[in-house]
């Protein structure tokens, strides 16, 4: 068995927030007590005599991990933005998505000069072209709306309100006179829909009352559903089963946290430690079982006290000539609560 | 007579957490707590299973991120020091509960479990991937893979190659861990994009999951629901949950794991004990969590908690499996008739479910298997690619994107707390895509750089810092490590375009972010 030599304790990083200020010395001394403990057979059942080899384990060798670095990444921000002509369009569902953009400083000056004295005059404007079954080429959209945005904002929601259409959008600005120019164009996107789809196949057709049980049935509805098969996915949504809704990692477990705010609340318990002192070879039991004793005959022994009478005898045997001395305390335990 | 398949798959991840900066860090329990709850549960399980002889079928996904933290020595050491300090908490509580009995049984069964718990971790070499693919390569697990960093891919459909990237990474990790290429994927989060099936298929890949919308508003119209497969245009194969099997143990109202002779798991000694007695268990700065030692059972209403009783839930477990089983051939057995063949149903779950959160959760299981083995005839489990075996012909149509997070979508990863990410990590994305077009063949440090700066991409991305901080807690963290494994990217990004990359920083990245030794930035195109 290895022990590491004792170190002084060296912080690789004085980190915000989790900086472990591990005790060392402390930790090191209730380890070494317990490892004493278990090697002793005992009153407790042992199938656990492999304890020990990593009571001294003090963790790892000490990390490559260079202070510099680690404090740079700490303090380090990302930057705002990245200077460039960008609007990126990602679906949050089957009716909204989100954009974000940002426009580039040459761009900007670029614009300016073009727009000239009308500048002042001009809104900044999300266009967002229906572009659904279609090659756009920029003029050939089906329809389109426009949200005024901040350029500074360089991220906004839209509600397109049709699922199942595609969509692609141009950031802009608006002239006093109603022209548009386009300064970025989007990425395309294609809405899912929010219930089945009216296309079917005709080597696996499916009657539409057929398709509804089944679908009542695949989302856990049952069978006899009544709703047209469109409602069915909305009522399947307030039902809240969804998954990873439960969050991994002890964020939450399946069972519903006792109370939300609890009322005012008081705990109160009890624990009784008896402690003493023999000759550090004797053989010392309590309650009739036998303990271990520190290497200078000391021993500490704690118990969650329920209410009631308990009778605690501690007897030693001297090692040397049988010798017999004993002490009972007897303890009492009575507990009233108000309320 | 076979009326229907039932098809089990659990999921099993975490994110990547380990700081070898940090001698004991808090976060670093998600895996300790899981190793001792929940695959080691697994684990005593399937070896349960197969003395008896039992051929089970389980579709179990490892994920390449836990798959990493399972085999990594340094990880591998810190939780044999976490399973003894647990060991020798119980041995304190055996003592501390001598007046208590009903306690006291628990104490010794924390022991027992804890003790046990260390054996196998040891039995296996500590290597906890080598017991997942005994039991798939004596054929009767099924692993999968999934993305490489949990990255949810439809949030990085504007950025292909991080897709690509993703899934190679995946599938070259799955190769080197368990032997052979993987037929399946578990899609980060269920969360589908039309078109993300060709870069599977590029990926030798023969099927994925998705929620139950992603074949019901699929197009054409499924005929079968959701109770068999289909292919994409692609051929690659999609599989829906069923959201019924998964209600009965998802659900907060009705799921089998609010019952109450199960355990509690909010109530945990960690909180519920003296300052200074519990405190060397505990978190080393004295914030109390949780230790794993849980004496209650869920209590109704009533403030009055009583103490677990293990007997009894595990009475109730089994009788929770018997109702299981009776569900599922009454639902086989309708559905049969409906479609005029076997139905599939997939029931998927959080592996982290069982034993972590559910405590009984594993001895479920154990009794479904039993049961579905022994006392019936009209089910059968299966794998996907037994199913796919079985029964090729199947319709062709393109599922819905879909996510099986809450509302279906990507609302959890795309909201106000988290949407931020996206800017940066997309343009991370595209600088990568850069650097890979214009650095096709390159050896020494750059490679190395190039190389790096991948994995920290590749991390940044994980689907689990998004979820975090849309749930509100952990979200320090979750932000920290999104900003950090960015911030490393973009310096080491620049380093390769200026010839100038730093080689300490470099080593120290290599050391701290050490997933994925041999991936290939090349891969990310």
């Amino acid at each position: 068995m290895k022990r590491e030599p004792r170190k002084k304790a060296k912080r690789s990083q004085p980190s915000k927030g989790r900086a472990v200020t591990r005790p060392r010395a402390v930790r090191r001394a209730v380890t070494r007590a317990a490892a004493k403990k278990a090697a002793v057979p005992a009153q407790i059942p042992l199938h656990d005599m492999k304890a020990e080899e990593s009571k001294y384990y003090m963790g790892v060798s000490e990390p490559v991990y260079q202070k510099s670095f680690a404090q740079e990444l700490q303090q380090g921000e990302l930057p705002g933005r990245y200077d460039e002509d960008v609007l990126v369009l990602q679906i949050r569902d089957p009716w909204w998505a989100h954009s974000y953009w940002d426009v580039n400083q040459a761009t900007l000056a670029r614009l300016k000069q073009d727009v000239g004295p009308a500048w002042g005059g001009c809104r900044w404007i999300l266009r967002a072209y229906d572009i659904s079954f279609i090659n756009f080429d920029g003029t050939n959209a089906h329809r389109f709306f426009d949200t005024e945005v901040d350029l500074d904002a360089r991220n906004w929601y839209l509600n397109f309100g049709s699922p199942g259409t595609s969509w692609c959008a141009d950031l802009g600005v608006l002239l006093a006179d109603g022209r548009f120019i386009t300064v970025v164009r989007s990425n395309t996107i294609m809405l899912p829909l929010d219930g089945p789809s009216w296309v079917t196949d005709e080597e696996w057709m499916i009657p539409d009352d057929d398709f509804r049980r089944l679908y009542g049935m695949s989302v856990g509805l049952g069978s006899r559903v009544s709703s047209p098969v469109g409602k069915l996915w909305q009522e399947r949504l307030k039902r809240d089963v969804s998954s990873r809704g439960l969050a991994s990692m002890g964020v939450s477990s399946p069972v519903k946290k006792a109370k939300g705010k609890a009322a005012f609340w008081l705990v109160a318990d009890c624990e009784l430690v008896v402690y003493g002192a023999t000759e550090p070879d004797a053989r010392v039991t309590i309650q009739g079982r036998p303990l271990t004793l520190r290497p200078d005959g000391t021993f500490t022994l704690r118990f969650a006290l329920p209410d009631g009478k308990q009778v605690i005898p501690v007897e030693a045997t001297s090692a040397k000539t049988g010798e017999k001395r004993s002490v009972t305390p007897t303890v009492t335990r009575r507990t009233t609560r108000q309320p | 007579m076979l009326k229907g398949y039932l098809c089990v798959v659990l999921h099993g991840h975490l994110p990547y957490v380990r700081h070898p900066e940090h001698d004991d860090f808090l976060e670093e329990d998600w895996l300790y707590e899981a190793i001792t709850e929940t695959y080691i549960p697994l684990i005593t399980m399937f070896e349960r299973l197969e003395r008896d002889g039992v051929r089970f079928r389980l579709t179990m996904s490892v994920t390449p991120t836990l798959a990493s933290m399972l085999t990594d020595p340094l990880l591998q050491d810190r939780y044999l020091r976490h399973i003894n300090r647990l060991i020798e908490l119980s041995h304190k509580e055996i003592e501390r509960t001598a007046w208590l009995p009903a306690f006291n049984k628990l104490a010794r069964m924390y022991l027992s479990l804890f003790s046990e718990a260390r054996d196998v971790f040891e039995r296996y070499d500590r290597d906890l991937t080598r017991a997942f693919k005994r039991f798939q390569d004596s054929g009767n697990l099924e692993i999968i893979t999934c993305g490489a960093t949990h990255g949810y891919l439809p949030l990085m459909d504007v950025t292909a190659p991080s897709v690509r990237a993703q899934t190679k990474t995946a599938v070259a990790h799955y190769q080197k861990v368990f032997g052979r290429p993987p037929r399946g994927i578990w899609l980060p989060e269920c969360g589908y994009q039309p078109g993300h099936d060709e870069i599977l298929k590029e990926c030798g890949l023969k099927y994925f999951f998705s929620d139950s919308h992603g074949i019901l508003h699929g197009t054409p119209r499924p005929k079968y629901g959701v109770f068999a497969p289909v292919y994409c245009k692609t051929g690659v194969a999609c599989f829906a949950r069923d959201m019924e099997s998964s209600k009965q143990v998802w659900s907060s109202v009705e799921g089998y794991p609010g019952d109450y002779l199960y355990r509690e798991f909010y109530r945990d000694i960690g909180f519920d004990l003296e300052y200074d007695y519990i405190k060397p268990y505990i978190h080393p700065d004295g914030v109390r969590i949780n230790t794993g030692v849980k004496y209650y059972r869920i209590s109704g209403s009533t403030n009055q908690k009583e103490p677990y009783d293990p007997d009894a839930a595990r009475e109730k477990a089994a009788e929770h499996a018997g109702n299981f089983m009776f569900n599922r051939e009454k639902q086989a057995e309708y559905l049969y008739d409906a479609l005029g063949r076997p139905p599939m149903i997939i029931s998927p779950y959080d592996a982290e479910l069982y034993g972590h959160w559910w405590f009984e959760g594993p001895q479920w299981l154990e009794f479904l298997i039993r049961k579905v083995t022994f006392d019936q005839k009209s089910l059968r489990m299966v794998t996907p690619s037994e199913y796919l075996a079985e029964n090729p012909k199947n319709q062709v149509l393109t599922p819905s994107m879909s996510s099986w997070g809450w509302k279906g979508y990507s609302e959890v990863w795309l909201q106000g707390t988290n949407d931020w990410i996206y800017r940066h990590l997309h343009k991370a994305s595209r600088v990568m895509t850069e650097l890979v077009r214009q650095n096709p063949h390159v050896h020494g440090l750059k490679r190395r750089a190039l190389n790096q700066a991948l994995r920290e991409l590749l991390l940044a991305q994980s689907s689990d810092w998004a979820f975090i901080m849309a749930t509100g807690t952990h979200v320090s963290y979750a932000q920290r490590r999104t900003k950090e494994h960015l911030l490393s990217f973009f310096k080491l990004a620049d380093g390769v375009r200026a010839d100038g990359v730093s080689e300490p920083f470099l080593r120290d990245l290599e050391s701290r972010d050490n997933i994925f030794p041999d991936i290939d930035y090349r891969v990310h195109q």
